[in-house]
This record gives structure tokens, C-alpha cells and sequence, in this order.
């Protein structure tokens, strides 16, 4: 189970990653098989917290570095095809039956997807249509790398926190935190891909998601948004002068900022209140 | 931080980033001041004369500079005995004053994590329930100007 678990976790992160390459029609299918298998993952985990099973997010590294889509979309077949290996010894048969079904369809659009030249990995970072300064492009890229991970990390976290909290208060809360990480994870993949750079967030620490202390967490989230609130700032006034549209683009998402803050401050409150009960 | 093609390399794919499951010891390097972490996973070697480290692999909690000297550093010290490995501390440790003061955090946070997983196989090689050394860092994360505006 703890098998499976991990294979849909890299097979969603790669059928992510194939999703950002694409530059068709192609894209919009791969990232909906992909919310499909982080469904699954989340499913997964599920099972084996009601099983009482210790687990962890560790998962290999993924290689995505291709030149066809092809090539990748060929690997991540592979992948499906063990997934659905993994399923026959699931203790679940009705979950496990489920998941096989969306396996097999997935497998076989997968399959049968028109292939494309990918240029996600050119490292050239130009952004298409707009002339960035040196050092704009620096700043921007330097960003997309800190953020793309920073929001696979919160979407982890949050991911963890809500499959061991039975409230559902903090329930809602936490999944509309995921919601808005993976809007933010889509939107800055996009631009990496865009740029050339495009590359897997890092395996996340434990002791990260995790978390011993909620409250201390929260507090230092909302500092922590508050400081993705300036960068975002910094980055909207280097691109200002070049691109008055990308700017603008980086003062939405630092306004964006302003729901997580307001979501982990309700989260806190009823998290402190709920203590001093 | 200057961005170059090698550093996009190293952001892009970190070289030995993650755990390993047959370490031989581990050691850790800390930041007092933000919480930021690197922990050093060693499978070590043995030579004729000395320990040596056959694989070795970080993870970190930290921002993109610390990954990208997590992957140069290691891919510095792979293969080479504890001397080398020492020498390879001590030559970091004294670029340090070299470079803007976050980027000289991120590098000292990396080297020390390295040196105490040395410190600590060493140490096991007497007391086996020795327990893993967590190093901090000395310098700030933060540059001096913001700094002292943060202390008005």
C-alpha cells in the first residue's frame, strides 16, 4: 500500500510536469488525469492512516528531461502499468477497482496523444513575447524556482494536516489552501516551462508536513506570506519596466497572498480558541 | 546570486538531493535565526588508512541557494577521504567573507552539516550511540544594512 501510494505520487507529479510542457490541446487533459491521481494519493493515504500505517511523503527523484513529448508520456504509461500492478495486492478492492478504472482510461488517452517538441528544458529564459533586463530575468527566475517548490511544499503540509484532522472547520479551510497552492504551483510551472527551466519541486522534509506544533505553524505561515506578499512586489517593480503585463500578473498573485493570510489567521483563531476551550 | 547556466543546472536538477536508506551516518547543519536546515546523509568507505565517502546525499529546508551548494558540495566531497573532506570544509568556510551574506549562510549551513556527519562517524567509532551533531551557522542570513534596520 505504502508501494502504491508513492508510484501515484511520482506519477502525478510527472503527469504535472507533462502538463506544463504540452503547448496543445494535450495540456488541459494532462493536468485533470493529473488532479485525478492526486486524488488517488489522497485516497491512498487515507487508506493507510485507517489501517494505522506509518508512512512519509519520500519519493524517488523524477527524470523529465526529454525532447518529445512522446518519450515522456511513454515513462509515465510505464508508470501507470505498475500502478495497476500495485492495485491487484490493495487491500481495499473497491477502492483499488476504482482507481483501475481511471488507470485504464488514462493509460489508453496517454497512449494515443499527439506528440510535441519540447522546449521546456532550452534554459534559454526568454519569456515568449516580452524582453526582460538581465537582471529582471535573474529575479524572475530565481522566483519561479523558490515559489514552484514553495507551493508543492504548502500543498504537501496542508495535505498532510487535513487527511489527520477530523475538524471540519479547519478541514475546509486547509482544502481551499490546497486549491489556491496549486493554482499557484499550475501558474508558476507554466512560466518555467515557458522560460526553459522547467524542473520537479524537491522532495520535502518530514519534519515539515509533519507538523508537532499547528500554532506555531500558522504564525510562522502567515509571516511567511507576508514575505511571498514582498517578493512578489520586488518582482512586479523589476518587471514593471519591461512588461507592464507580467507585472500585473505579480501584483494579482501578491494580492492573492491576502486570502492565505486571512484563511490562516481564521485558522489560528479557531486553533487557539479551540485550545483555551 | 548570480545566475549562470551551471547554477540553472544545479536548481533545476540538484545533484544528490533526497535521503539514503543505507547511510552509514548522518549530520546536520542548522540556522538559529530562521530555522533553516540541511541535513547530510554519508555511506561511508573504507580505505586502506582512512574512511572515505563512497555516496553521499542532502536534503535541506531552505531556499534555492542552499540547495544549489547542497548539490555542489557533495558532488565536491564524494570520494574523497575524511581528510579531504576536512580540506574541503576549511577551503569553504574561508570563501565564506567572499560572498553576499545570504548566499555565505546557505554555503556555511551546507559545510558544517558535512562536517558533522564526519564528526559524528568519527565520534561512533568509540561511543556507537554517539548522537548526530547539529552544527549553526554564524553568519546571517539577513545582509547588515536590513539587518540594523530591523534592530531600530
Amino acid at each position: 500500500m505504502k508501494t502504491l501510494m508513492i508510484k501515484t505520487h511520482e506519477a502525478w507529479l510527472e503527469m504535472l510536469m507533462a502538463g506544463f510542457m504540452s503547448k496543445t490541446q494535450n495540456k488541459q487533459v494532462l493536468f485533470d488525469f493529473s488532479d485525478i491521481l492526486f486524488r488517488h494519493f489522497t485516497w491512498l493515504e487515507n487508506e493507510l492512516i485507517e489501517m494505522e500505517e506509518s508512512y512519509s511523503y519520500d519519493r524517488d527523484s523524477i527524470p523529465i528531461k526529454v525532447e518529445k513529448l512522446s518519450d515522456l508520456l511513454h515513462d509515465i504509461v510505464l508508470r501507470l502499468n505498475e500502478i495497476d500492478l500495485q492495485l491487484l495486492s490493495s487491500p481495499d478492492k473497491e477502492l483499488a477497482g476504482r482507481i483501475a478504472s481511471d488507470i485504464h482510461y488514462m493509460r489508453d488517452v496517454v497512449s494515443n496523444m499527439n506528440d510535441e517538441i519540447i522546449t521546456a528544458f532550452s534554459m534559454e529564459r526568454v519569456f515568449p513575447g516580452i524582453s526582460l533586463t538581465q537582471e529582471a530575468t535573474d529575479a524572475l527566475t530565481l522566483f519561479l524556482f523558490e515559489e514552484t517548490y514553495k507551493e508543492y511544499e504548502l500543498i504537501m503540509i496542508y495535505n498532510y494536516l487535513k487527511a489527520h484532522s477530523n475538524d471540519a472547520y479547519m478541514n475546509r479551510i486547509f482544502q481551499i489552501l490546497i486549491d489556491e497552492s496549486f493554482f499557484h504551483l499550475k501558474s508558476f510551472g507554466d512560466m518555467g516551462a515557458k522560460m526553459g527551466i522547467l524542473a520537479v519541486p524537491r522532495i520535502v522534509m518530514k519534519e515539515l508536513y509533519q507538523v508537532e506544533d499547528v500554532v506555531m505553524f500558522l504564525k510562522d505561515g502567515i509571516n511567511e506570506e507576508l514575505a511571498a506578499k514582498e517578493e512578489c512586489k520586488k518582482l512586479s517593480e523589476a518587471v514593471g519596466k519591461d512588461s507592464p503585463e507580467l507585472a500585473k500578473f505579480f501584483d494579482f498573485i501578491n494580492h492573492q497572498e491576502n486570502y492565505h493570510i486571512a484563511l490562516m489567521k481564521d485558522a489560528l483563531k479557531h486553533y487557539t480558541g479551540e485550545e483555551h476551550a | 546570486m548570480n545566475v549562470d547556466t551551471q547554477l540553472i543546472e544545479h536548481m533545476m536538477n540538484p545533484k544528490n538531493y533526497g535521503t539514503l536508506e543505507s547511510a552509514d551516518v548522518q549530520g546536520i547543519g542548522k540556522n538559529p535565526e530562521n530555522g533553516e536546515k540541511v541535513a547530510i546523509y554519508l555511506r561511508v568507505g573504507k580505505d586502506e588508512d582512512q574512511p572515505y565517502v563512497e555516496d553521499i546525499r542532502f536534503q535541506a529546508i531552505g531556499c534555492t541557494t542552499t540547495v544549489v551548494a547542497g548539490s555542489m558540495l557533495t558532488q565536491e566531497a564524494k570520494g574523497l577521504n575524511f581528510s579531504g573532506v576536512q580540506n574541503l570544509v576549511e577551503a569553504t568556510m574561508n570563501l565564506l567573507d567572499r560572498l553576499p551574506p545570504e548566499d555565505a549562510a546557505c554555503s556555511e549551513m551546507v559545510a558544517l552539516a558535512i562536517k558533522a556527519a564526519v564528526d559524528t562517524y568519527e565520534k561512533r567509532q568509540t561511543d556507537p550511540d554517539y548522537p548526530v551533531i547539529t552544527y549553526k551557522v554564524v553568519n546571517s542570513c539577513v545582509p547588515k544594512e536590513e539587518k540594523q534596520e530591523e534592530e531600530k
